[in-house]
């Protein structure tokens, strides 16, 4: 956990509850398990966009979440607020009585274990303000020339406060910057975004420097040539909108959703037919505690510890992310739910010209990734592709996602961006793309 | 699994998931409200903050409050549940001697939250004298329904379908309202509004072979959240819709006459318009080449207009008194007759010479950063009957979501069926899974018709947690277009 030197928790701000009254009106109250999460937020915006903007924000967020037990049951409910003056009293006994208005079925909470170790931050987001941190951002790019370079900076810092009935007490300090930039010739354009949580994961110097190159491959792009081919996925494709495909995993070990027997693939099993038999069987974890993943943090939204579980072992699946309650019905401990995403690297080099002697279609950038949560099928429309050495754009490749990476070649070169740690590139046998 | 299973299973989600799938993040509940006597203060905050502004130096003061309820209720095959949360801002902007913009926004909405956020902007100064107008104030006075009402009024929902038999394995009503009270100061504008949006859902589920079938109707609008506007036909038609049973034979791939249903054509307009009719995406070199004023976009079928005042009527989803930038709400046309005319803007848009009129700044929840968004959409009907519009070909309905690329042109809309037409009548044939694939530009030249009947949908997204609201009204359109399969045979 990383705090922030020399900030403890916040004053609050005038008119506004505090953590101590919420903590001090559950106390007084029966209920059988409460959990408060305190965010005092700091946000800033640098958008170069003209007229330029420099917008700063401030608030503090709670959540609280109240379990209430009965014969019949336990309740529970969950109290947003996102504002100015209220009484902590009247908060508390309005998320008790709902809690108890909606009894489900019975379940016990575990008891807290220690929150995940994991740095949130770096020194450069921690000790800047927010403001200063994202001109920093933007006066640091590397324009390329002849280009229009336009971005949009977002940083947000949070010193967090949670607290439960069982004693639990835990403050960290988390940062994420985001950058959005749009880099534009007279005719094309196209957009970079990373998100991080350490200015050193940026990596926006190389994407600037590779933006003249792809926008000329656009110039030249023709229409895709459709048909059979092996496919091969590089990065910005790979990682579309953040997890890219392999988001479709992180559905898949939801388990609620697989408790409802609407998953493509169960516990022990293999997520399909001979993936655990395949070359190189494919395995993925989650860890909350990866740091500087964007998805990290050292408890969940509920209190509970976040930890490092294995979603898909050599092609079987093993695990799944579950909340307290979820944990509970199955008598198995919270993990916080599947967060950053790990995934083993494979021993293909990442050249596109070892993806094997068919004919292969490089997809360098999407313009549009829609995957079917329930069963793993995704609709993938190309934005930037190469065959046989020429550019193209357009078309579009179904993919069984599931079944597809289960099976795919991954490269042996690794990439750590947002949520994801993994294989920079996987290659993909019997694709089509169609027009 | 049997269906048996699944009705446990989601059932065991229970009317709290379906909050929870909804956006609303589980069960919550709001904080009573503060003391009325303080919303009374807001205005004199505001006054003080923008004169001190003034005083500072700043051209532009603005100063924006919010207070807004947000109450969710659902009711499902299991339960019913009720979600209520609540937020507070204020948001400051100014336009500094550079021409910069600078905002200050702070969730403290008091006396003292207001002047730390004036004091972040600018020295203490003494305010400046200003002379804000005489106030306009939009009032709504739609009650604001307790729990149990609102319970009621997703309960009513279900007690209005008779076509629900055993085969839907799951259904669930909600019931939402978005109740929210800006207020806007800048010099020579002193405004407040009251909305409350309403939305209200039903949702079917159906087997079919192997895959289940979801089918969702909606309706949206401005006032009191007692209105039956989801009315016993529209929630008849969506449980039909996830009943209807698929032809197993596969789908002919290509380009087919089709008539397009009014949820496809505004899930097509609801892509089309922010990727490609406003001022922000008038920054992509692909779009303003392509889409100049005066130039043609679509058949001479087609008038878009963006109306936020509904005709003067104040009554939809996505409308306004006034932005949230303090532009009082009119009419903006955008497609007259296929010639693009208006593009969708905010003050900084139109200070950059992408468009002549701004009108449109529009926040995420009233507080987030100002983007140029529609409020209103409306397509104009034609004159003809939608039955008129059926020759051979397919109806295409249930738009699952839309994708334009701004960049191509390319439009990718996934529909949930396709009802076969020949000689004008339904064949008994329905597919599922499609996509309608076209140019945008081709597919809205190819219009032929369009109905005289129109339906009318809102939409709620949300962005870092704050709600974007918009509505469509869309009639039937008859075009020709590619529509394929989107799952291939194993």
């Amino acid at each position: 956990m990383a705090e922030r030197a020399g900030h403890g928790a916040r004053a609050a701000e005038a008119g506004v509850i505090d953590l101590k009254d919420l903590v001090r009106a559950l106390d007084q109250r029966r209920v059988a398990d409460w959990t408060v999460i305190q965010r005092d937020e700091e946000l800033a915006v640098l958008d170069e966009t003209a007229p330029r903007l420099r917008r700063a924000e401030r608030r503090t967020r709670w959540q609280l979440t109240v379990h209430v037990d009965s014969a019949d049951g336990r309740g529970s409910a969950r109290v947003a607020l996102d504002g100015s003056a209220e009484d902590a009293g009247d908060v508390v006994a309005r998320a008790a009585a709902l809690a108890r208005a909606s009894l489900g079925s019975a379940w016990q909470s575990a008891p807290p274990s220690a929150p995940a170790r994991v740095r949130l931050t770096d020194d450069a987001l921690a000790s800047a303000e927010p403001l200063a941190a994202a001109d920093g951002i933007v006066r640091g790019l590397k324009r390329p020339g002849r280009l229009a370079v336009t971005a949009t900076v977002a940083v947000a810092r949070e010193q967090v406060h949670a607290a439960s009935r069982d004693g639990l007490r835990a403050t960290w300090l988390a940062a994420l910057a985001r950058a959005d930039v749009l880099v534009a010739s007279a005719a094309h354009s196209l957009a970079i975004t990373r998100e991080v949580r350490q200015l050193a994961d940026l990596d926006l110097d190389a994407a600037l420097a590779a933006a003249p190159a792809e926008l000329d491959a656009i110039a030249q792009a023709s229409a895709p040539t459709p048909g059979p081919c092996t496919l091969v996925l590089a990065t910005d494709a790979l990682l579309h909108g953040g997890l890219g495909v392999w988001e479709a995993f992180a559905h898949q070990a939801d388990a609620a959703v697989e408790r409802a027997g609407l998953t493509r693939y169960r516990e022990r099993m293999p997520i399909a037919p001979g993936a655990d038999h395949v070359h190189e069987p494919l395995t993925i974890a989650s860890d909350g505690a990866l740091d500087y993943a964007t998805r990290s943090a050292p408890l969940g939204d509920d209190g509970d510890a976040v930890r490092r579980f294995t979603l898909v072992e050599r092609g079987i699946a093993v695990g799944l992310g579950l909340s307290p309650r979820e944990a509970a019905l199955r008598n198995r401990d919270p993990n916080g739910g599947v967060r950053n995403l790990v995934v083993a690297a494979g021993s293909w080099s990442g050249a596109a010209g070892d993806a094997g002697p068919d004919r292969v279609v490089e997809i360098r950038r999407l313009r549009a990734l829609a995957i079917d949560p329930f069963t793993g099928d995704a609709s993938l429309e190309i934005a930037l592709g190469f065959a046989g050495g020429k550019p193209f754009t357009g078309g579009t490749v179904r993919l069984d996602l599931i079944d597809a990476l289960a099976r795919a070649h991954r490269s042996r070169t690794r990439i750590r961006r947002g949520a994801y740690d993994g294989p920079a590139a996987v290659w993909i046998e019997h694709a089509e793309l169609i027009p | 699994m049997n269906r048996r299973e699944v009705l446990g299973a989601l059932g065991a989600a229970s009317a709290s998931s379906l909050l929870w799938a909804l956006g609303c993040g589980g069960r919550q509940d709001e904080a009573p409200r503060a003391p009325i006597a303080r919303e009374d203060q807001v205005r004199a905050w505001l006054h003080d903050a923008v004169a001190r502004l003034a005083a500072a130096g700043f051209a532009a003061p603005h100063a924006l409050a919010l207070t807004r309820r947000r109450t969710a209720a659902a009711n499902d095959v299991l339960g019913a549940a009720v979600r209520r949360a609540r937020a507070d801002a204020v948001v400051l902007a100014v336009r500094d001697q550079d021409g910069a913009l600078r905002e200050q926004v702070t969730a403290d909405v008091s006396a003292d939250g207001v002047a730390a956020a004036v004091s972040a902007l600018a020295a203490a100064a003494k305010p400046a004298r200003v002379d804000f107008g005489r106030p306009i104030i939009a009032a709504d006075g739609s009650p604001q329904p307790h729990d149990e009402e609102l319970l009621a009024f997703a309960d009513a929902i279900r007690t209005r379908d008779e076509a629900l038999n055993s085969r839907i394995v799951y259904r669930a009503e909600l019931v939402e309202i978005d109740d929210a009270r800006v207020w806007s100061v800048a010099p020579g504008r002193d405004l407040e509004q009251r909305l409350v949006r309403v939305r209200q859902v039903a949702t079917r589920v159906a087997w079919n072979g192997t895959r289940p079938i979801v089918a969702e109707v909606s309706r949206a609008w401005l006032g009191p959240a007692g209105s039956d506007e989801l009315g016993k036909e529209a929630i008849e038609d969506a449980t039909r819709g996830a009943l209807a049973l698929m032809t197993p034979a596969a789908f002919e791939d290509g380009e087919h006459a089709i008539v397009l249903a009014p949820s496809v054509v505004a899930s097509i307009i609801d892509a089309a318009v922010p990727a490609l009719l406003t001022t922000a995406a008038m920054r992509l070199p692909e779009v303003a080449r392509r889409l100049e004023l005066g130039a043609g976009a679509a058949s001479a079928a087609i008038t878009l207009v963006d109306d936020p005042t509904a005709g003067g009527n104040f009554d939809a989803y996505g409308g306004f008194h006034f932005d949230d930038e303090g532009e009082p709400a009119s009419a903006l046309m955008l497609v007259d007759r296929g010639h693009i005319v208006g593009r969708i803007a905010d003050q900084a848009g139109v200070a950059a010479g992408r468009a002549p009129v701004a009108g449109r700044g529009r926040r995420p929840g009233h507080v987030g950063r100002v983007e140029p968004a529609a409020s209103h959409l409306v397509l104009a009907p034609g004159t003809a009957a939608q039955t008129a519009l059926r020759d051979d070909g397919f109806v295409l309905e249930g738009a699952l979501g839309a994708v334009v690329d701004p960049a191509s042109d390319r439009l990718v809309v996934s529909i949930a069926r396709a009802r076969e037409l020949a000689h004008g009548n339904e064949t008994g044939r329905v597919f599922g899974e499609l996509e309608l694939v076209a140019n945008l530009g081709a597919l809205l030249a190819s219009v032929a018709a369009v109905s005289k009947e129109t339906e009318t949908f809102g939409f709620r997204d949300e962005v870092d947690g704050r709600p974007r609201w918009r509505s469509i009204a869309a009639p039937w359109l008859s075009a020709r277009g590619t529509v394929r399969a989107r799952r291939r045979p194993a």
